[in-house]
């Protein structure tokens, strides 16, 4: 008898131990983070900005996303991250989880006063983050008053900004990407900048929201040397190989007209011109095109023209890309990531650059060449005029 | 008590499997960066062959355990010292693992549970195991957790291929140079699995003549894990940040997103790490003390369990209150010396000393 109590006793502390009763934190306990905003504190601290879904409002018809907020931003400052996070948990009926997280934003002022490379270590070494999310700037405003905007088809602006990367093909920005390039020798980290405008929505409303406007091109400091345009972006990350999709617009030679396409299957290769000498360096970029707009006299069921289409449409990527380039030359900083391939491709070669490649990276001559295939014209040959 | 074939595979895989994921690829990757997984290659090398060494002389005396086969080769006294050694090496991959499992556990998810409470909940069970069925229950334990926990383990690795850059590990050897990866080797191979328990093991192999192929499937299929998941490793998160991870497996999980959908699985991973290191704690605390046993005379080796694991309790508590105690891990002494004598050194001495009186048998024989 005695035994089987005993028993009873010992199986029951275990099973409510082992199962983690003792610590456990029901979900109705926890205020999902969704969005984390990093500002600049005029007295050197920083201010931390949680975007906190309200979940009572979720689940309610798309009517909740009108009137009422689905979300709250709690901020709070502090030295450091987990100070501030301390603070916000402090002010909290629930406990702050960030592990589901899918947004950072990082405002500009942030990076140009203080060394961003202080965020790292809090992302890295506490378990409670997860690198999966994004890192973005947020240019002229604070990453608080992002935090704070309303999105007339999302619930919360940092799921749009989640969303509106992942669809145009830009999944290679996650904060493990922006930390990977920022430790990396040969590659800087090029990252998604929101801007808030104005968008109106209907007749009645007008309200802000924030939208991709480019990308920022960072050095080892993160450090920001310039702001890179959407077409701009486009190029870069093409040239970097991170992209996965590009459209394009181009004017015919005799100006009537226009052809449009959309580029898949990316790829960039790097190569020297003369072997072992890397001061002349060839950036090839590689896509296949699909014709989707054509209001020039073509007619595109014509071999020859799609083969003149196709020898044009290569001069002038070829013209523009090379414009890009030497612009992120001029900024030296490689978000292209030469630095990174010829220091795989030729590695006693680098031990002597590595060390000031920035400043070499200016003294580079890349050329940039374009290998596009035209693969279809789409599903119209003439023209329906 | 006897252990199955099966079983033996089992025993070994899970318990190689559970120090693999946990402390060498992280050693390694500190030192040579992104040619860690040339260190573990060279690592798995060496251990492969140490493993084959003391299979070797577990076979030339089949029907003894360590304690009581090295008293014939070396003599009473010295055998007694040496198998001292061993019994010190088990003892402190039980506190290590154990350390490291609580610890873990206090760090991601149980922040504010005591972790006198979990200490005493996982070797409560070990001890219980140990004391109930011995190597039997636990071999019977193993060879349910095994094949879950290996083939889970293994599709782990394949679950982020859309973060993969196999161009990450790239340039092989030139930036670390043959010096950071011989190091790395040093450091790392001694924590990549513990074939010493093989000593006391083989002693309950069901068929010997078989058994010594099980263990090394068991130890290959380990070791294979460990390149996998150190490439894998680098593959993701390139050398710089692998080379800053103290839990490199763990961080690996964090990383999966299958589809946008399936993420934060690693909440289902460190139930199954707890299972690992289960079996690898079991497999110890049984083969100390029954070689505990052996060695004084004393013929209760279940009351020896159950005292080894007070001893132990206390030591963990212990060092957890000492920062200079709890990470050794990098000792110059233990790396240098303890961990190559007892796994190397030693094993090949029994070998030719072994060798050399079965000779001289036969010879009088003949």
């Amino acid at each position: 008898m005695t035994r089987s109590v005993l028993l009873t006793i010992v199986f029951l502390l275990l099973v409510l131990s082992s199962s983690g009763c003792t610590d456990f934190v029901e979900p109705n306990q926890l205020a999902f983070v969704i969005g984390t905003g990093v500002d600049h504190v005029e007295d050197g601290t920083m201010e931390v900005s949680q975007q906190i879904v309200i979940p009572s409002q979720l689940s309610g018809q798309a009517e909740s996303s009108g009137n009422s907020n689905s979300f709250v931003v709690m901020s709070a400052k502090g030295r450091g991250i987990f100070e501030a996070s301390q603070k916000i948990q402090k002010k909290m009926s629930r406990r702050v989880m960030t592990s589901h997280r899918i947004l950072n934003a990082i405002s500009e002022e942030f990076l140009i006063k203080n060394d961003g490379r202080k965020l790292f270590d809090k992302l890295n070494r506490d378990p409670a983050n997860n690198l999966r999310d994004i890192t973005v700037l947020i240019k002229g405003r604070s990453a608080k008053d992002y935090l704070m905007l309303k999105h007339p088809i999302e619930r919360l602006s940092s799921i749009s900004s989640g969303k509106e990367l992942q669809i145009n093909g830009l999944r290679r920005f996650s904060t493990r990407q922006f930390i990977l390039d920022s430790l990396s020798e040969g590659i800087r980290p090029l990252l998604p900048v929101l801007e808030i405008k104005d968008f109106k929505e209907n007749d009645k409303k007008t309200d802000p929201i924030a939208v991709l406007s480019g990308f920022a091109a960072l050095n080892k400091k993160l450090k920001v040397k310039g702001i890179l345009d959407v077409d701009e972006s486009s190029a870069v990350i093409w040239m970097a190989g991170k992209g996965s999709f590009h459209a394009i617009t181009i004017p015919w030679k005799n100006g009537k007209g226009i052809l449009a396409f959309r580029l898949t299957h990316l790829q960039r290769r790097i190569r020297s011109v003369h072997g072992n000498d890397l001061k002349r360096i060839i950036l090839t970029v590689k896509a296949q095109a699909y014709l989707i707009e054509n209001t020039t006299s073509l007619d595109m069921s014509e071999v020859d023209n799609m083969i003149e289409v196709q020898k044009y449409v290569n001069e002038e990527i070829q013209k523009e890309f090379q414009i890009t380039m030497n612009k992120v030359q001029q900024w030296e900083t490689d978000v292209i990531g030469i630095g990174e391939h010829l220091h795989r491709k030729y590695p006693y070669w680098w031990k002597a650059q590595k060390d000031d490649w920035d400043d070499n990276f200016k003294k580079v001559q890349v050329t940039v060449k374009s290998n596009i295939r035209l693969k279809s014209v789409g599903t119209s040959g003439g023209q329906i005029k | 008590m006897k252990v199955s074939n099966y079983q033996m595979f089992w025993l070994i895989n899970i318990s190689s499997m559970i120090i693999v994921s946990y402390l060498p690829i992280r050693l390694a990757a500190e030192i040579s960066h992104q040619d860690a997984w040339i260190c573990i290659v060279l690592g798995s090398m060496i251990m492969m062959i140490a493993t084959w060494v003391i299979l070797r002389v577990c076979k030339q005396n089949k029907d003894k355990t360590l304690v009581n086969f090295i008293k014939d080769l070396l003599g009473t006294v010295l055998g007694k010292i040496i198998v001292a050694v061993y019994f010190l090496n088990w003892f402190m991959q039980l506190s290590l693992i154990s350390k490291g499992t609580v610890e873990f556990q206090n760090l991601v998810m149980l922040h504010n549970t005591p972790m006198i409470v979990i200490l005493i909940c996982l070797l409560f069970l070990v001890a219980y195991a140990v004391y109930k069925g011995g190597i039997t229950a636990i071999s019977r334990c193993a060879e349910v957790i095994g094949p879950f926990f290996v083939v889970i383990l293994f599709v782990q690795l394949f679950l982020n291929p859309q973060d993969m850059d196999i161009k990450r590990i790239l340039p092989i050897y030139t930036d670390s140079g043959w010096i950071h990866i011989l190091k790395g080797t040093f450091i790392s191979f001694n924590y990549l699995v513990d074939p010493s328990i093989i000593l006391m093991l083989f002693f309950f192999a069901e068929n010997k003549r078989t058994a010594s192929r099980a263990i090394l499937w068991g130890t290959a299929t380990s070791m294979l894990w460990g390149i996998l998941a150190t490439l894998v490793l680098l593959f993701v998160t390139g050398p710089q940040m692998a080379a800053n991870l103290v839990v490199p497996v763990y961080t690996l999980t964090k990383f999966v997103s299958i589809l946008n959908f399936v993420q934060n699985i690693d909440a289902f991973y460190i139930p199954l790490w707890l299972f690992g290191a289960f079996i690898k704690l079991a497999v110890c605390l049984f083969i100390l003390s029954y070689g505990l046993s052996e060695w004084t005379g004393f013929k209760n080796w279940k009351l020896i369990a159950w005292l080894t694991t007070c001893l132990w309790l206390s030591y963990v508590l212990y060092s957890s209150y000492n920062i200079r105690i709890s990470f050794t891990l990098k000792n110059s002494l233990l790396i240098g010396f303890f961990y190559p004598f007892i796994y190397i050194v030693m094993p090949l001495i029994l070998w030719m000393i072994s060798s050399i009186r079965q000779r001289g048998k036969a010879k009088s024989i003949g």
